[in-house]
């Protein structure tokens, strides 16, 4: 496993590049722990003061250290991330190895289930879920929500490698030998799936992160607390951009593209040692 | 001809079951959450005066009655259902009287317009230069195309759009950066009008553009790729085949069919797309009376524009679905 | 005798000549050499093949899987491409019109040669065909060009070469997906022969076929190369398709030749161990105990054993077998074979 890491590490760049740029993050928003106020407060600092040597990456109009802002928002939105891909990750594991070792109906009738969920547009459903929610809309919610949504892609994924193994020898040896269904998939399938589990934990991740930004700006979550998006949700407030307080819009975005592109490499170049052939994970703008 | 009526017959029932999951998903959501929606319209009405219990209490019923909540949960699915089939979603709240529908065939053409001139630009572009990429592995040019695709294909619609928004609203104005078309330019086929739409349209669409173009143009290089490793490819070459001939005829085209059940697997994300693109930009299509209805509290807009989305891309899909044998000879009949 | 005759005689016209052998392969060597994360890697997949092969024959080449058949014959027919080298060695056509030195040639004169003078069918021949084109749209791209006459008077001979071929002309109406297997590898043959070249290399086209269909192909092989004229190139593993179409018959061991013969000779008294090991493991009517199949598995071809490289797996190794690469030593008859044992007369 470390070995693994190793030669990725020096043999692709892509590999290389994201570990650099997941790590600048992940360590960014370790630093929110050492904030010097709490990330909710406001009026601490003088407003909009400009990127200095005392605030280096400028404040906001509410009176908040961007930096230490976007420490937290950052930690909050990776937590997001990962929150979304954990739960999204049980139902693509239960679905996409179900489906893959069954076979026949079964696969049949979940992979029609699981089309569905590909092509439903899925914002408008979210919107939806915010307006019937309002002020009970919370980021662990919306984790659920978007985790119950957002399967679907990755578990065809799952699919097509579990059919694989499905006409694998060692296979008919584990039905021969007397084991269960469900002990053939949680025991003999699911390590070989975990590679690629891991792979779209990332694009997941990307693309989970994308949608919460999204609602966040237009004030469709819970905007109170720190996450990337509610952080440009009150910059938009404040007209930061108008007002020339630019930075408070210019930093979280970004490290939010930074983060974007860096899982993506690591996700691409992980594909690619998987499977030198199936470059194609994630084609077209599943974003 | 009959394994195309099974395929065909097996296309109507995915989109059938699209639809009645789509919908049952809004009901499920709209109806069956501990929220009211019904209590939440009231709470938003009267926030910003008194009105007397007994006034409130007319409202709530006809809230009721409006929003199909009266009734035994039964009869409130099967009218909820019966709206969608007849396409009528009563009148809008924050239009009252106009009916919902009315505001949703008037920001549709918009919508439908960006979305589908955006999508076929970028997946044609996309498509023909990936798949140039993926051929011609060692030019430049194409590589350097590439990594731009690789930077952009991550970002999401909200991104892209707000960062353009930035360039060419703030660094460098010189494109409208909001509405459809111009104030004061009367709507007509004059050529003042189109212009003005085609200008305005210039953004919401670039934006879709660029992220589409990435991602088409990342999986038609893989894509290609792995195909000029394909026996009829490798037997092609060596068979001297003429190199255009195999490049279009041979890669390019069977790279296609695939790409093409993409696009009809990343519609819905599309479709999010525009609607996001469409409200960073003031663009009056879905996307912007989207966000509108929910700031006014308006439910029966939100809900309308919910069910009309998945049912127009549910069609959209079994469209292309529909077209798909057209490309690709063996029809699956699994 | 005139002076004409005479003058014929002792200068005959080229056509006349004691022809050179149709393909000389010397020496050759060809690595499949790779780098995949840092690591170098050279399988050794033909190593110093040499043979001749006479015109109008069919020659077979024999071996178990992954002893480097095909690529011998990818080598041999200029099909190679990274990762897989030549090394070293000569390849040499005579096609009666016209002798090449096929390695000295440019990539696109080899590319010409193929398909006009050389046929190529290659292993896997269910996915040669592009499965999105009809089968007359790809008689066109491959064989068009070659034939220099107008289209309509092109088809016409594509359809004759069909029927000639037992084959209806109605299959190029057809997408390869609609063809059951025998079917496509007869078409596939077609394809490749319909310039009517003077050597033909065929890729285990019979593998992959049931019995029945299996022989269908034979008979057209057959017919193809009495029709033709033509010399063949026949790889396959299995015995008993060589024993029924070769003329002559060479055995590949991991990545070198151990045997050559007339067929009839090498099934009759094989000489290596190896040979001997094949032909006893065919079944045979009337066997009272299962075939003994040999202990170990093949080498590994990126790290091969020193000297002879079966003797890891030989009943009767050496010594010496295990230090000195066992030479070719020809015993008559046309019969070669590469053996310590054989060459000290300790098997007869
Ligand atoms: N593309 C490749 N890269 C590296 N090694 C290869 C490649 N193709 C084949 N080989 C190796 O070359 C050897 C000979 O393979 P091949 O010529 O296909 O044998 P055969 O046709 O007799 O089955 C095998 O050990 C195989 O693993
Ligand atoms: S050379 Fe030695 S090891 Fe090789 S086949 Fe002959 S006897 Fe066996
Ligand atoms: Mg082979």
């Amino acid at each position: 496993m470390l070995k693994i890491f190793r030669d990725l590490l020096r043999f692709n760049l892509e590999f290389a590049i994201g570990t650099l740029i997941v790590s600048i993050i992940v360590g960014l928003s370790v630093l929110s722990f050492f904030s010097p106020y709490p990330p909710e407060d406001i009026y601490v600092v003088a407003p909009d003061v400009p990127p200095s040597w005392e605030y280096w990456l400028g404040t906001t109009s509410r009176g908040q250290d961007v930096f230490w802002q976007m420490t937290a928002a950052l930690r909050n939105t990776l937590l997001f991330g990962i929150a979304v891909a954990a739960i999204s990750r049980v139902i693509s594991l239960t679905i996409g190895l179900v489906s893959g070792y069954m076979g026949g109906m079964t696969d049949r009738v979940l992979m029609s289930i699981n089309d569905t969920f590909i092509i439903i547009p899925l914002f408008p459903i979210l919107v939806l879920f915010y307006f019937v929610m309002r002020d009970s809309m919370s980021w662990a919610l919306l984790a659920l929500i978007m985790a119950a949504l957002g399967w679907a892609y990755d578990a065809r994924l799952i699919r097509s490698v579990a059919m694989s193994l499905r006409t694998r020898e060692f296979t008919s040896q584990c039905i021969f030998s007397g084991m269960s269904p469900r002990q053939i998939m949680t025991r003999e399938h699911l390590p070989y799936v975990l590679p690629i589990v891991f792979s779209t934990t990332l694009n997941n991740m990307n693309w989970s992160i994308g949608m919460e930004v999204t609602l966040s700006v237009l004030g469709f979550t819970d905007i109170n607390t720190p996450t990337i998006g509610s952080m440009l949700y009150w910059a938009n407030q404040h007209t930061a951009l108008v007002a020339g307080v630019w930075w408070w819009i210019a930093w979280p975005v970004i490290a939010v593209m930074l983060l974007f592109i860096g899982l993506y490499l690591l996700a691409t170049a992980l594909n690619e040692y998987i499977d030198p052939r199936s470059r194609l994970s994630r084609m077209g703008g599943a974003t | 001809m009959k394994t195309y009526a099974i395929y065909l017959a097996k296309r109507l029932l995915q989109f059938v079951l699209v639809v009645f999951i789509g919908i049952n998903l809004t009901y499920v959501i709209s109806h069956a959450t501990p929220i009211d929606p019904v209590e939440q319209t009231i709470s938003a009405l009267t926030s910003f005066g008194n009105t007397s219990p007994e006034a409130i209490e007319t409202m709530r019923e006809s809230l009721r009655e409006l929003y199909g909540m009266s009734g035994t949960p039964l009869e409130q699915y099967v009218s909820f259902w019966s709206r969608i089939v007849v396409g009528d979603f009563g009148p809008s709240l924050s239009a009252f009287p106009t009916p919902v529908s009315e505001l949703i065939l008037r920001a549709l053409p918009w919508t439908i317009g960006l979305l589908v001139v955006a999508t076929v630009l970028a997946w044609l572009l996309g498509n023909l230069l990936g798949g140039l990429a993926g051929y011609y592995r060692k030019n430049r040019l194409l590589k350097a195309m590439g990594l731009i695709a690789m930077g952009l294909h991550p970002m999401p619609y909200y991104v892209v759009a707000f960062v353009l928004l930035v360039v060419f609203g703030f660094l460098w104005p010189v494109l409208p950066i909001s509405g459809g078309s111009g104030i004061g330019v009367g709507r007509g086929f004059s050529f003042d009008f189109i212009s003005s739409v085609l200008l305005h349209s210039l953004l919401p669409a670039l934006s879709l553009v660029v992220v589409g173009l990435g991602g088409w143009f990342l999986g038609m290089r893989a894509l290609v790729s792995n195909i000029v490793t394909e026996d009829y490819v490798v037997y092609a070459e060596l068979g001297g085949v003429d190199r255009r001939r195999i490049l279009t005829s041979y890669v390019m085209r069977n790279a296609l069919v695939p790409q093409v059940t993409g696009l009809a697997m990343s519609l819905g994300a599309i479709f999010t797309g525009a609607i996001i693109t469409e409200e960073v930009f003031g663009y009056p299509g879905i996307g912007s009376l989207l966000v509108d209805a929910v700031h006014a509290g308006d439910y029966s807009l939100v809900l309308g524009i919910t069910s009309v989305s998945i049912v127009a891309v549910s069609l959209a899909v079994l469209v292309i679905d529909l077209l798909y044998p057209l490309l690709d000879p063996r029809v699956q009949v699994e | 005798m005139t002076l004409h005759q005479l003058n014929n005689h002792l200068n005959p016209a080229p056509e006349a000549l004691p022809a050179s052998p149709a393909l000389r392969v010397d020496g050759l060597k060809a690595y499949y050499q790779t780098r995949w994360f840092g690591i170098t890697r050279e399988v050794r997949a033909v190593d110093d093949i040499t043979l001749r092969i006479e015109h109008d024959e069919i020659y077979g080449i024999a071996g178990e899987s992954s002893s480097g058949k095909s690529s011998l014959i990818k080598t041999i027919a200029g099909a190679i491409r990274p990762p897989l080298n030549v090394v070293g060695g000569t390849v040499n056509f005579d096609f009666g019109t016209r002798k090449v030195d096929l390695y000295t040639l440019k990539p696109e004169e080899r590319t010409a040669i193929r398909w006009k003078h050389l046929a190529y069918i290659m292993q896997g021949s269910m996915s040669v065909l592009n499965p999105l084109r009809r089968v007359r749209q790809s008689f066109i791209d491959f064989a068009f060009r070659h034939m220099g006459m107008p289209m309509p008077a092109f088809l016409k001979a594509v359809e004759d070469h069909l029927l000639r071929l037992h084959l209806q002309p109605g299959v190029l109406d057809s997408y390869p997906h609609e063809l059951s297997g025998g079917m496509r590898q007869r078409v596939v043959i077609a394809l490749a022969t319909v310039c009517r070249p003077g050597f033909i290399i065929a890729d285990e086209p019979t593998t992959a076929l049931d019995v029945v269909v299996q022989k269908s192909v034979l008979t057209m092989i057959r017919e193809v190369q009495r029709e033709m004229r033509a010399s063949i190139l026949f790889v396959t593993h299995d015995m008993a398709v060589h024993a029924n179409l070769t003329d002559r018959l060479g055995i590949m061991y991991a990545g070198r030749l151990v045997e050559e013969g007339r067929t009839r000779d090498l099934f009759r008294n094989p000489r290596h161990p190896y040979t001997l090991h094949l032909i006893r493991s065919l079944p045979r009517i009337g066997d009272a105990e299962p075939r003994q199949g040999l202990e170990g598995t093949p080498p590994n071809l990126a790290d091969p054993p020193p000297g002879c490289r079966f003797h890891p797996r030989c009943p009767i190794a050496m010594d010496v077998c295990r230090v000195m690469v066992p030479p070719m030593q020809a015993l008559g008859g046309g019969h070669r074979v590469a053996c310590h044992a054989v060459t000290e007369g300790t098997v007869q």
